[in-house]
């Protein structure tokens, strides 16, 4: 009896397990082939340095001496009007050389006006809701600490802003440490992915972006309109991006306001980077899928688009559902006397065409890069997949178990940065890791697009 | 037996898996993604400026050839050369293979040929039917009437591009560029773009009209009126409101805060909007009126004559720009870009930029545009 019930559940998980995974997979070879298939992408590249808004510039920093006179020298380098611009590092408790090195900028560059902060709850998004209240800026632009942006990254930023739909823009985040580990390599494939194939595959397609967190926008009113950052959040971006849609605001993509990162080294750092990423995203579904089923602004579509962005690292833990159950029944030799073969090849034709969806988005977005030596990395990539599948499944198991009996969530986790510890002086020092970035940057992407214009 | 073959065959098979990533693995490693160009900053003449920059640079560390005379120098660039004269004026049907550069004026007839880019730092008219690569002017540039350009135009001084003649890329100067009816160019960009016939007519607006639509209107509860109906308005929040369907309005508005508009919109003549306006499908703004935010459309825009724009339009579908629209504001340029074909009517001037992802087309005389036959003259 115990048995047969066993394997009544397995059936159920595994038909479960493969209509669930079919719809992500549906959706990424859509995603994918649309992307392909529009020759001229949605931007608004043209009105770049036409439309110049008052502009605040907000840098969270905790303990980055490391990084923090490169990105305040690449803002400073911007060519962004600087009687219309305010760039505000807030320096949330560092206890290194922070202070000092944001001090002396301000001291040469009076737009930059740094907020020192001292006491208060920890975390990025407190840090943003209280430089915000200082921000005198119509757009409020965000920078992370270790990125550095282009010269004209911040016009990109801003142009989207002249649809006054467009309550925030987003940026793509490009890796600069891409062979420093196989899994920078491999992450420098999904970043590429995510922001050259899906971000502006579902722009294109109308639906809204996706809000980063940094090199993104975010026009001050609207932000004000939805009340604010959520300080409570683990992923206030994710937050904002729901937030605003629910108002009506449209979360633009644009895809050449490029800005580097440092993408994580080892595994643990990416595990706990992706495990803050799952806890917010997955604590935004719960807060926000009733209200955005019912939302009057979207179209039903766009509620579709939402529900699946929101429930996306749910299908880690239904894979391992699936994989659990197929070897019940494998294992179970009651099982075999009973037509279990179409649900075996459902699940084996999902294993064989399905999953390969995403592998299908890296590969177009290599593809439009032009960086097709790395799309060879793909195979390689099934060690992030294992890797993300397993990080994800313990992150929701301890969300839903503090959830479930109410104890406390995970931190604010901040991303371990390597940049300098090579003992360079970073990018514009012109002899750490980085600085081979700016040497070879007469060559590349932008020179050839360009004269492909 | 069996069994070793079938492990060695899924072995190599396995291993030729993951070999090849293997391999790619090996040549990324520790190397920095420097495909960027971390100091590159749009522009709009970028081409015209890159070209003279990489000519110095060629002209400064290029070995002379022997053929050079005291007339004529030439540079032998790999596989290229570069020519440079004077000053020169080539008869029609004068075909050039080699980069010339040109250190004075600079003319020539029809059916002139260039198969390289041609530089002239002094004033430059190019014959009727005449096909060049690229241009890059440092005085005044005439394009003659059917000239085919394949990529850009750039010019320091006055350019026109002249009745016929397509600009298959940018045309850009940094004074003015008159273009003529029929001309087609992917973008224009110049402190004043304008099209035949300017300053016959001067901007005129009326005296306000007697009823006035405004939004957002102040008593969501008011009955419909002048096809606008309140019951549809939904804020947004800061300072921003949604209209949810079309809005074809039969009095002129006067437009206070940021609008979206989740349909079509028009307006008739003489209406004033201060703020910007969105919508999902097109807009048609009424004769005469002043536009003082952007706009932004998913489908058509179009000014009717002697509208004035002070900010961005941004259309998904085609723009015009009837007879007498005027585009300008201080400080900045504005801009107008469509992603189907522009059209530019007589007595439009735009000070700053307009392009398309099709064409920009100068036409005389209103064609069927609005019957539907739109871009297809154009494109054909």
């Amino acid at each position: 009896m115990a048995v047969t019930l066993l394997i009544g559940i397995s059936y159920v998980v595994i038909a479960f397990t493969v209509a669930f995974l079919l719809l992500y997979a549906v959706r990424h070879y859509l995603l994918g082939y649309s992307r392909l298939r529009i020759d001229q992408p949605k931007d608004s590249m043209e009105l770049v340095g036409f439309y110049m808004p008052r502009v605040t510039v907000l840098i969270p920093m905790h303990n980055e001496e490391r990084v923090a006179a490169d990105v305040l020298q690449a803002i400073v380098d911007s060519d962004y009007d600087w009687e219309k611009l305010e760039v505000i590092p807030v320096n949330d408790r560092s206890t290194d050389k922070t202070r000092e090195i944001v001090d002396g900028y301000a001291k040469r560059y009076p737009f930059i006006q740094p907020y020192h902060r001292t006491d208060g709850q920890g975390g990025k998004p407190a840090a943003l809701v209280e430089a915000c209240a200082r921000a005198t800026g119509d757009i409020l632009v965000m920078f992370d600490a270790d990125y550095v942006p282009g010269r004209a990254v911040i016009k990109m930023l801003v142009a989207p802003f002249a649809d006054p739909e467009i309550g925030a823009s987003m940026g793509r985040v490009v890796p600069h440490n891409i062979g420093d580990s196989l899994l920078s390599g491999l992450l420098s494939l999904e970043r590429s992915a995510g922001y050259q194939g899906v971000q502006q595959s579902r722009f294109n397609l109308g639906f809204t972006a996706q809000f980063g967190g940094t090199v993104g926008a975010v026009r001050a009113a609207a932000l004000e309109s939805v009340g604010g950052w959520n300080p409570e959040s683990l992923t206030e971006d994710t937050d904002l991006t729901f937030a605003l849609l629910l108002s009506g605001w449209k979360t633009a993509y644009v895809n050449r306001a490029e800005c580097y990162e440092e993408v994580p080294q080892s595994w643990s750092v990416r595990r706990r980077q992706l495990s803050r990423w799952v806890t917010g995203h997955t604590e935004c579904l719960h807060n926000y899928w009733p209200d955005l089923m019912q939302s009057r602004f979207l179209t039903r579509w766009e509620k579709v688009d939402a529900l699946f962005l929101l429930a996306m690292y749910w299908t880690a833990p239904v894979l391992v559902l699936g994989w659990v159950a197929s070897l019940l029944l494998f294992f179970i030799p009651e099982a075999h006397q009973t037509p279990w073969l179409p649900l075996a090849l459902a699940f084996l034709g999902y294993q064989l065409f399905a999953n390969q969806a995403t592998f299908l988005e890296i590969g177009v977005a290599s593809m439009l890069d032009g960086t097709r030596i790395r799309s060879l990395l793909l195979p390689l990539n099934l060690l992030n997949f294992f890797a993300n599948t397993g990080a994800i499944c313990n992150a929701l198991r301890k969300f839903y178990w503090n959830k479930l009996w109410g104890s406390g969530g995970d931190g604010w986790y901040k991303t371990h940065r390597t940049r300098g510890t090579s003992g360079g002086d970073g990018f514009f020092g012109g002899s750490g890791a980085g600085a081979s970035v700016t040497a070879r940057s007469a060559r590349g992407l932008y020179h050839a697009r360009a004269e492909g214009d | 037996m069996a069994f070793f073959l079938f492990s060695l065959f899924f072995c190599a098979l396995f291993y030729l898996h993951f070999s090849v990533a293997h391999r790619a693995w090996r040549q990324i490693r520790g190397r920095e993604s420097a495909e960027l160009d971390m100091g590159y900053v749009r522009m709009e003449d970028y081409f015209g400026q890159s070209f003279r920059t990489k000519l110095a640079g060629w002209m400064k560390t290029l070995p002379r050839a022997t053929n050079s005379t005291a007339g004529l120098r030439v540079f032998d660039k790999g596989n290229e050369r570069i020519f440079v004269a004077g000053g020169a004026q080539y008869p029609a049907g004068r075909k050039e293979r080699e980069i010339l550069v040109i250190e004075g004026d600079f003319s020539c007839g029809r059916d002139c040929e260039f198969e390289k880019e041609l530089m002239v730092k002094g004033d430059c008219a190019i014959g009727q039917d005449t096909q060049l690569q690229a241009l890059a002017v440092d005085g005044t540039l005439h394009v003659g009437e059917g000239a085919r350009v394949r990529r850009w135009v750039d010019s320091v001084k006055q350019l026109t591009v002249g009745a016929d003649a397509v600009v298959a890329s940018r045309a850009t100067s940094r004074t003015a560029i008159e273009f003529l009816p029929g001309a087609q160019a992917l973008s224009l960009f110049a402190p004043e773009v304008y099209t035949e016939g300017r300053h016959e007519v001067e901007l005129q607006i009326e005296v306000a009209p007697s009823v006035i639509v405004q939004l957002p209107h102040p008593d969501r509860t008011a009955v419909a009126a002048n096809g606008y109906d309140p019951a549809k308005l939904f804020s947004m929040g800061g300072n921003t409101y949604l209209y949810d369907g079309d809005l074809h309005l039969t009095a002129p508005v006067h437009l206070r805060a940021a609008f979206v508009v989740r349909g079509d919109f028009s307006c008739p003549k003489e209406s004033l909007l201060e703020a910007d306006l969105k919508a999902h499908g097109a807009v048609t703004i009424g004769a005469a009126s002043v536009v003082k935010g952007n706009i932004v459309a998913g489908g058509d825009i179009a000014l009717k004559p002697n509208t004035y724009f002070q900010g961005l339009l941004h259309a998904g579908g085609a723009m015009r720009l009837s007879r007498g629209v005027r585009g300008l504001r201080d400080k900045l340029p504005v801009a107008a870009y469509a992603a189907g074909v522009v059209t530019m009517e007589s007595n439009v001037v735009v000070n700053g930029k307009v392009a398309s992802a099709q064409w920009v087309v100068a036409v005389s005389t209103p064609v069927a545009w609005l019957e539907g036959a739109r871009g297809a003259a154009v494109r054909g």
